[in-house]
């Protein structure tokens, strides 16, 4: 079972630690050096990345303004396409809900995507108190789980964790839970991939009930939006008959075409790649498609009380990436465990205080100071999170809240007045060429935490200003700093006491109030504007990139290069959606095989798969299947090992705003953007884990 | 054309020499100085600590200082690119609410220059008659990049330094772990990161690290002093006052 950071130390001492471990600093820095390169090559590609920005802001700010609007309105369109939507004000409740809806099916083992959210609640360890499992599908969540590990980074959670770990962790404790590691396991990451697949996969095949979490909630069609590289989140999300789906209310986004902006924003920020190896869209529930049952719960656990402070909830517009992390000098020396929370680095610094998950005031209290203000964060963040500004506000938070020491609070005022004008300065001048004098190794408090490193200057004594030693009276009283919050840190104004009010009402109160005074900005869509492109040349490079294979054809030679695709597949046990034109697979000498609701276990016996899709994204190479005709239901392209995709010239769009321009924003849909893979492994980038390994691509010209 | 030097605190106690190489500087080029014998600290340490109370009162008596010598000279100039954004940005976001405030924030932040600002922008000079003829590490500050940007000027600048040889510096933005209180409240973490940037200084063949902020520079030096790591440390004023190559009076 996971271990929470119940206990943590706050910042400084759990900083300094860390400092202590060499292979985590090494991990960390090779990490974080090669997504920032990764990120700054694919952001740098994009010449219009800074409007994305400014427009990823605007969306989420005005998302945020109208909350509760969003909320009803996704409430409201996620029930009329069959989804169940429920309500958490809090942790507690939220387990509750999510254990009472699993215990209801009787199953005592889940299949879990990635989802800090579910950390910051607790989830697992809920679940594991009424006899329920969850087991971790994502590679590295997987790894924490097995290891019993805390989660040291938003998006590679394992990253201090190195291949050799990762194989001693398989082959210790895979046995315990399913499937043991091959007796011959080494530290490869293709190997250490194909280990959790195997270990995996079984699970998936007989998971009856599965838990998500979510990127995105879209109000206006109700949908989900799940973001994710293995295949492990596809198989959560289409294979079980129940799907339970826990979000924060601010995970919300007005409109599908919203869209278009952030999946721009998302995956190069987060893994430096133009587009993530898959995107799952689900609207509500299908006939013979995906689970059976699906529940949606909204929870708020603290969010509503950020909501309500206005410089605060700009940490809300957070899309979970990571890039302030990988740039952030700090986070690289010390990693993630040191943040205390499931949500480190700079984000952490800024979400942590305000949410609910932490218990420890002390640690929420070091945490915005766990900073240098260097504002790489703020350069990295695609919506424009003013994270200094943020940090220094919650300072005065944990000032004002009298959590700072006694001696800080003295030292502060004597520093304060000793160099408020020239003459104290002068005093403080000779008074430091005096300590400097003594060469002193060591001191009390905050001299002897410089000293610790570092030497003491050698001033001459005299200062440069030489004036008055009268202090210079004002000739006006000082500004009143912000003053428009009254939220003591650590401390909520107002709980969600457990009333009779029903959570739903709670939440939605609460978030009017908050955002009374809040207003939308207005949303600059001039990133919409089209260019001349030549699609195919610019859609075959880029699906090269991802290292699935691609051809062309003309029409009439369709056939031939489909039976090309498949290799030796060709003569083996081949799926088809019951809608695939007849011709595609006129030369195809194996057995072709209707998708007749076939049973998972039937499915991942089929060698290969042919489907067509709905469109394609030359920028990111991506094609993008709305399961209508000629592209089966979720599952068919999802559990064969091979893919064989046909898209047609004129399907193919410039980039993504073309794209979902000409999508119909109320289906459900998969984005493919080359084969299944993983970094998860020392960011080593291995292919081929959950979804096909083997990607093959054929533009009819 | 005439202006006032608003020192800064850690220059004015720790690191005199340097004010007096941007007088020597400014001078040679032609520009009148006068040091205002009222001046403080603009509050820099309170306010990104959390201490919002003492350090609007810093300043508020600070715009009082730099009002005045704005009746008596045409700008402010301050050899510190964190001052600088205090005055300029962050004495406007620790205050909501107070308009009178925040115009005569927005009023001086159009008359107070950092240096290099000043030189570049205002008296329009890239060669300033220095000579230093060592291998030198430009260190850019976060204040300086991030908070108010500026840019290439300090290269631009030292590059006309006759004999001056600016070492190339990967990744030369990442910060030197001063962080103002952060280097006491977390002085292993600090000095982990200073570590790392003297150490770039040191592969990248420097003698000499320069930096637009005496902060950051007595954090990487003091590091490098009990380090027993061989480089010299100089702002760029020292720099580009040098004539002969040498820093006068400094390390």
């Amino acid at each position: 079972m996971t271990r929470t950071f119940d206990g943590a130390d706050p910042f400084p001492t759990a900083a300094s630690r860390a400092l202590g471990d060499d292979q985590l600093r090494r991990n960390l820095a090779r990490a974080t050096t090669t997504i920032r390169t990764k990120r700054g090559k694919v952001a740098g590609e994009l010449a219009n990345w800074e409007d994305l920005r400014a427009a990823g802001e605007a969306i989420r700010t005005s998302a945020l303004a109208h909350l509760g609007d969003y909320l009803e309105q996704f409430e409201a369109n996620a029930s009329a396409a069959g989804g169940q939507v429920h309500w958490a004000r809090d942790a507690a409740e939220a387990n509750r809900i999510v254990t009472g809806l699993v215990s209801a099916t009787g199953v005592d083992d889940v299949v879990k995507v990635k989802s800090i959210l579910t950390a910051e609640l607790g989830l697992n360890q809920a679940l594991e108190s009424a006899g329920i499992r969850a087991s971790e599908t994502d590679l590295a969540e997987l790894i924490v789980q097995l290891a019993d590990d805390l989660p040291s980074h938003i998006v590679v959670p394992a990253i201090h964790r190195s291949r050799t770990e990762i194989r001693d962790i398989f082959l210790d404790q895979m046995h315990r839970v399913g499937l043991p590691a091959p007796a011959n396991l080494t530290d490869d990451p293709p190997m250490l991939a194909a280990a959790a697949r195997a270990h995996l996969r079984s699970k998936f095949l007989r998971a009856r009930v599965g838990i998500s979490g979510g990127n995105f909630l879209i109000a206006e069609t109700g949908s989900l939006v799940i973001v994710e590289s293995e295949g492990n989140g596809r198989m959560c999300l289409t294979l079980p008959e129940t799907l339970i789906s826990v979000v924060g209310i601010e995970k919300i986004v007005p409109t599908f075409r919203d869209l278009d902006v952030l999946l721009q924003l998302l995956p190069r920020s987060a893994t430096g790649e133009r587009m993530n190896p898959y995107t799952s869209i689900v609207h509500g529930t299908r006939d013979g498609d995906g689970p059976r049952t699906w529940h949606i719960v909204l929870v708020d656990n603290g969010r509503s009380s950020a909501l309500a402070d206005p410089v605060g909830s700009q940490a809300l517009r957070c899309i979970r990436c990571a890039a302030c992390l990988n740039v952030c000098p700090v986070y690289e020396q010390v990693g993630g465990h040191a943040y205390g929370s499931v949500y480190p680095g700079p984000i952490g610094a800024i979400l942590t205080p305000q949410l609910d998950h932490i218990t420890s005031v002390g640690v929420a209290a070091s945490l915005p100071f766990a900073s240098t203000l260097c504002g790489a964060c703020r350069d990295a963040c695609p919506v424009r999170i003013d994270i200094p500004r943020l940090l220094v506000r919650l300072r005065s938070d944990v000032v004002d809240a009298n959590l700072t020491t006694t001696a800080e609070k003295a030292a502060m005022t004597v520093a304060g007045a000793s160099l408020s004008d020239p003459g104290r300065m002068a005093f403080a001048s000779r008074l430091a060429a005096l300590a400097a004098r003594l060469r002193p190794r060591r001191a009390p408090g905050a001299a002897g935490a410089w000293l610790r490193h570092r030497t003491l200057p050698r001033p001459t004594g005299r200062a440069f200003v030489t004036g008055r030693t009268r202090r210079t009276p004002t000739s006006s009283a000082p500004p009143h700093p912000i003053v428009d919050h009254t939220r003591p840190l650590g401390l909520r104004t107002s709980p969600m006491s457990a009333s009779a009010t029903d959570s739903r009402t709670s939440i939605l109160t609460r978030v009017a109030a908050a955002t009374a005074t809040q207003t939308a900005p207005t949303i600059d869509r001039s990133y919409r504007a089209p260019r001349e492109s030549d699609v195919v040349k610019l859609f075959i490079e880029r699906v090269s990139d991802y290292r699935a294979s691609v051809r062309t054809c003309d029409e009439a030679s369709l056939p031939n290069a489909v039976t090309e695709a498949l290799g030796s597949h060709a003569s083996g046990r081949i799926g088809i959606p019951s809608d695939l034109p007849e011709q595609v697979t006129s030369k195809v000498p194996g057995d072709l095989v209707v998708d007749d609701q076939l049973s998972a276990d039937q499915l991942d016996g089929l060698d290969a798969v042919i489907t067509t899709c709905r469109s394609a994204v030359a920028e990111s190479g991506t094609v993008i299947l709305d399961h209508g005709p000629g592209q089966g239901r979720r599952a068919l392209t999802l559990v064969p090992d091979h893919h064989v995709l046909i898209v047609a010239a004129d399907q193919i769009h410039d980039r993504l705003p073309d794209a979902l321009a000409a999508l119909d924003p109320t289906t459900t849909q998969t984005w493919i953007s080359g084969p299944s893979a993983t970094s998860d492994i020392e960011l080593d980038r291995v292919e081929g884990v959950h979804g096909p390994r083997t990607l093959d691509i054929i533009v009819i010209i | 054309m005439r202006v006032a030097l608003f020192v800064g605190c850690v220059t004015n106690v720790l690191f005199p020499t340097t004010a007096a190489s941007t007088v020597r500087l400014l001078e040679r080029l032609g520009v009148d100085v006068i040091v205002p014998d009222d001046q403080g600290c603009c509050g820099q340490m309170q306010l990104n600590s959390g201490y919002r109370d003492a350090g609007l009162a810093r300043a508020a008596v600070t715009a009082d200082v730099l009002e005045r010598a704005l009746t008596k000279a045409d700008a402010v100039v301050v050899p510190s690119a964190s001052c600088t954004a205090t005055i300029r940005r962050g004495w406007a976001e620790a205050v909501s609410g107070d308009p009178a405030w925040h115009a005569r924030v927005a009023r001086l932040a159009g008359s107070v220059h950092e240096l290099t600002e000043f030189l570049i922008d205002v008296v329009g000079v890239v060669d300033v008659g220095a000579r230093f003829p060592h291998r030198v590490a430009y260190h850019p500050t976060c204040h300086s990049l991030r908070e108010i940007g500026l840019g290439e000027r300090p290269e631009r600048l030292l590059s006309a330094v006759d004999g001056l040889e600016l070492v190339d510096l990967p990744d030369a933005d990442r910060c030197c772990g001063f962080g103002g209180l952060f280097s006491l409240k977390n002085t292993d973490v600090s000095a982990a990161m200073g570590d790392a940037r003297l150490a770039a200084f040191a592969a990248a063949g420097a003698e000499v690290v320069v930096a637009a902020d005496r902060s950051c520079l007595v954090h990487l030096q003091s590091l490098a002093e009990h380090r027993h790591t061989p480089l010299a440390f100089a702002h760029i004023a020292d720099v580009l006052a040098s004539t002969d190559g040498t820093l006068e009076g400094t390390v």
